[in-house]
C-alpha cells in the first residue's frame, strides 16, 4: 500500500513517513501543493494524507484538483484547524476523513487502515479467506489458531492482494504499490515474495488462493463466503 | 448606552432649542409689542389733537364778543358733551378781562388759564403741570369796533381717561394676537425641530442596529452637514472589523503554528508507556485541549455577528453528509427534523462548530441512531434565537456525570476524554451567545443534549 505525504513542516513530514513506513507502507513525501498535486496525479497512490495549510496550492485546492482529475483514492485531511467549518469544506472538496493535529500515532494509523479497508469494500479489519484470518491491524495472518509469520514485504503482498480480490494484478503494479518512487524495482523480486508467501499460507497447495495468470499477473481468489 | 447617574445628563437638542426659542421669541416679540404700544399711543394722541381742534373751532363759532369786548355765548356750543357736566372734554376761553368755561366743566377744578399769542397752538399731553389733561390752546383775537385788538386763547381740556378704552382695547388685543404668535413661532419651531432631527434620529437607529448586528455599516444618504459623521463612523466600523479580522488571523495561525511542532513531538513520543512517555503524552493532551477551548473562546468573544442568516437547514445537511461520509464504516442513521425555513443569526462559523460537535459526540458514542431537532425559540420573533437537541442511542451520560462534563467544560483545563472536548468547544459557544444547556436522557436510549443560542 502506497501513501503520499503532503505536508510542508519538515519535522511532521519525516515523523509522519517514518510512522508509516514502520506501519509497513510505502511512502511518498511532499513538502509544497504543487509538488503534492504531481505526485497525486502520476504516482498510483492507495491514499493521501494532505495537510491543509499548504505553500504553493492550498490544500483544499489540491483535493479538488485531484477530485476534479478522477483520482478516487481516499483522501485523509491533515489540519491544525479543528474548526468544523474547515472540516466540512474539506470533506465537501472531496476528502474522506479528517485528523486534527496534534494527534496520536496510533490514531493516524488506524484512520489510515480504516480509510484503506473502506476503499477495498472491507467493513472490518478482520478478513477470512477459506481457513486464514487476517488482521488488517494488528497485520498477523492466522491458520486456525496457529500465527503464521510473514515478512514485511511478504505482507505487503498479501495485503495489496487481499485489498483486490477477484482482480487481475500484475508485478509492475504490485511494485508500484509496495516499493515508494526512488526505490530499486525489480520485477523478479515480486515473484520471489509471491512464491514465499504461497509456500507459508498453502503448504500443500490445496486452496491456491492466489492464482498466476501467465504472462498476465496474479489473481486473489476470494473463496465462498464474505471476505 | 446607559448614562452615569453622577453625571448630569446634558439638555436634549430639542429642550435647548426650544427654550432658547421661547426665550428669544418672548424678548423680540415684547420689544415689538412696546414699539407697536408707543406708535399706537402716539397716534391716537395726534388723533385727538385733531379732534381737539375741530373742538376749537366749534368755540369759536358759538362765540361772540360785544362791543365792549365781553364774550357771549350761544346756548348751544355745537357738541352736547360741552354741555354735559363731567363728559371729559372741557373748554374755556380767556380773554383780557373775563373767563368762560364750558358748562361740561361743572364742578371740575380746571387749571388757571394760560395765555397765548395770537395764531399760536399748543398741545400738550397730560402731566401734572397740566393738571392731567390733554390740553390744546389757540390763541385768537377780536377786533373790536374801536380797532382795537381782544386776544382771547381757546383751550379745550380732555381728560386722559377719554383715550382709556381705546388703549385698553389696543392693547390687549396687540397682546392677545402677539401671544397666538408666539404661540404659533414655538409650535412650528417644534415641528421643525422633529423634521431637521430626523436624520440623527436615523443615524440614531442605524447606530443600534449597528450593535445589534442587524447592520453593519451606516447605509443611505444622510444630508450634507451629517455625511462627514457618517464617513467616519464607516471608517470606525471599517477598522474595527479590519483588526478583528487581524486579531482573529493572529489566533488562527498561533493554534496553527503550536499544533504542529505538538504533532511532532508526539509522533516521535515511543509508545513504551513508561511513565516518562505517558507524562509527556499527558502534557501534549493538556496543550492542545487548551488551545482548543481557549483559543476557540477567544475568537468567538472576538465575534461580530453580522445581519446575514445562516440556513440551518443547508447548514445540518452539510455536516450530516460529511458525518456519513467519516463515519461511514459505521452505518449511522441520522435523522433531521427542522422547522422550514428556520434561519440562525449569528456567525456561520460557530454554528457549523457547534452543531458539528454535538453530531459528531453523537455518531461516536451513539450506536448508529442519531436525531437532531431545532426550532426558533420565540416563536414570533425567529431572530431572539434557535434551540437545537441532539440525541443518540448509544450508552448515554449517567446522572452524576452531566453536572460534572458541565463543569470541566467551563473550567476548560481539565483533560476529559470520550464528550469532552467536543463539549468544551460547544460550552464555549452556549456562553458567548448567553444560552443554556442540558442533559438528558434521550427517548432513543443515549444521551440528549439541549442548547439554546441567543441571538439577541
Amino acid at each position: 500500500m502506497r501513501i503520499l505525504v503532503v505536508e510542508d513542516d519538515s519535522g511532521l513530514q519525516t515523523s509522519l513517513a517514518e510512522i508509516l513506513r514502520e506501519a509497513g507502507y510505502a511512502v511518498d513525501v511532499s513538502g509544497d501543493g504543487i509538488e503534492g498535486l504531481f505526485f497525486g496525479q502520476e504516482y498510483p497512490l492507495d491514499l493521501a494524507i494532505i495537510d491543509l495549510g499548504l505553500p504553493g496550492l492550498p490544500g483544499l485546492d489540491v483535493i479538488r484538483k485531484l477530485r476534479e482529475q478522477e483520482r478516487q483514492f481516499p483522501i485523509l485531511i491533515l489540519t491544525a484547524r479543528a474548526d468544523w467549518q474547515d472540516k466540512v469544506e474539506g470533506l465537501e472538496a472531496g476528502a474522506d476523513d479528517y485528523l486534527t493535529k496534534p494527534f496520536h500515532p496510533e490514531e493516524l494509523k488506524a484512520r489510515v487502515g480504516a480509510l484503506l479497508r473502506r476503499s477495498a469494500g472491507h467493513a472490518q479489519p478482520l478478513i477470512e479467506l477459506g481457513p486464514l484470518k487476517i488482521d488488517l491491524v494488528s497485520q498477523r495472518v492466522f491458520k486456525g489458531e496457529d500465527e503464521i509469520e510473514l515478512t514485511t514485504y511478504e505482507y505487503k503482498v498479501f495485503e495489496y492482494l487481499l485489498m483486490h480480490p477477484d482482480k487481475v494484478v500484475t508485478k509492475s503494479v504490485l511494485s508500484e504499490h509496495i516499493y515508494e518512487e526512488d526505490a530499486d524495482r525489480d520485477s523478479n523480486v515480486i515473484e520471489v515474495f509471491v512464491g514465499r508467501l504461497r509456500r507459508k499460507i498453502d503448504p500443500g497447495g490445496l486452496m491456491n488462493p492466489i492464482e498466476t495468470l501467465r504472462g498476465r499477473g496474479y489473481r486473489l481468489n476470494k473463496p465462498s463466503g464474505p471476505a | 448606552m446607559s448614562i452615569n447617574a453622577d453625571q448630569k445628563k446634558p439638555f436634549s437638542l430639542r429642550f435647548r432649542l426650544v427654550v432658547l426659542a421661547v426665550l428669544l421669541l418672548t424678548i423680540s416679540l415684547g420689544l415689538v409689542g412696546l414699539a407697536l404700544d408707543a406708535a399706537f399711543h402716539r397716534s391716537s394722541e395726534a388723533g385727538l389733537k385733531a379732534r381737539m381742534e375741530s373742538f376749537v373751532y366749534l368755540v369759536l363759532a358759538a362765540t361772540e364778543v360785544n362791543d365792549d369786548g365781553v364774550l357771549v355765548f350761544a346756548e348751544e356750543p355745537g357738541d352736547p358733551r360741552l354741555n354735559q357736566p363731567g363728559s371729559g372734554i372741557y373748554a374755556s376761553l380767556s380773554g383780557d378781562r373775563d373767563r368762560w368755561t364750558s358748562a361740561s366743566s361743572l364742578g371740575i377744578n380746571l387749571p388757571e388759564p394760560v395765555q397765548i399769542q395770537t395764531g399760536k397752538t399748543e398741545f400738550t399731553t397730560a402731566s401734572d403741570e397740566t393738571g392731567n389733561y390733554y390740553t390744546f390752546r389757540y390763541g385768537v383775537s377780536w377786533e373790536l369796533p374801536q380797532g382795537q385788538m381782544l386776544p382771547v386763547t381757546v383751550t379745550i381740556f380732555v381728560d386722559p381717561q377719554e383715550l382709556q378704552p381705546e388703549f385698553h382695547a389696543f392693547r390687549s388685543g396687540l397682546w392677545q394676537s402677539l401671544a397666538l404668535v408666539g404661540l404659533i413661532l414655538v409650535l412650528a419651531q417644534v415641528i421643525l425641530l422633529a423634521l431637521g432631527l430626523r436624520p440623527l434620529r436615523r443615524i440614531s437607529e442605524d447606530i443600534s442596529g449597528i450593535e445589534s448586528g442587524r447592520l453593519e455599516r451606516l447605509e443611505g444618504s444622510f444630508p450634507k452637514e451629517l455625511e462627514p459623521l457618517q464617513r467616519n463612523l464607516n471608517h470606525l466600523l471599517d477598522t474595527e472589523q479590519a483588526n478583528q479580522s487581524r486579531y482573529r488571523n493572529a489566533l488562527d495561525s498561533l493554534a496553527h503554528s503550536i499544533k504542529t511542532p505538538l504533532s511532532v513531538i508526539r509522533s516521535s513520543l515511543p509508545s513504551d508507556g513508561t511513565p516518562k512517555t505517558v507524562a509527556m503524552e499527558n502534557a501534549v493532551a493538556d496543550m492542545q485541549h487548551l488551545i482548543a477551548t481557549r483559543l476557540q473562546r477567544a475568537a468567538t468573544s472576538a465575534r461580530r455577528s453580522n445581519a446575514a442568516a445562516v440556513d440551518v437547514k443547508t447548514q445540518l445537511e452539510r455536516l450530516v453528509s460529511s458525518l456519513k461520509r467519516v463515519y461511514s464504516q459505521k452505518l449511522i442513521n441520522i435523522d433531521v427534523m427542522i422547522e422550514p425555513d428556520l434561519a440562525f443569526y449569528g456567525e456561520q462559523r460557530d454554528f457549523l462548530e457547534l452543531a458539528g460537535n454535538l453530531l459528531d459526540n453523537a455518531c461516536k458514542y451513539g450506536d448508529g441512531q442519531v436525531r437532531i431537532s431545532a426550532q426558533k425559540l420565540d416563536s414570533k420573533d425567529s431572530r431572539v434565537g434557535i434551540r437545537l437537541q441532539v440525541d443518540d442511542n448509544g450508552p448515554g451520560i449517567a446522572g452524576d456525570e452531566r453536572e460534572e462534563l458541565l463543569q470541566r467544560g467551563v473550567r476548560g483545563d481539565e483533560r476529559v476524554e470520550g464528550h469532552g472536548l467536543g463539549l468544551a468547544i460547544v460550552l464555549e459557544i452556549v456562553s458567548a451567545y448567553h444560552g443554556e444547556i442540558t442533559i438528558n436522557q434521550s427517548e432513543l436510549g443515549g444521551a440528549c443534549l439541549n442548547v439554546s443560542l441567543k441571538t439577541r
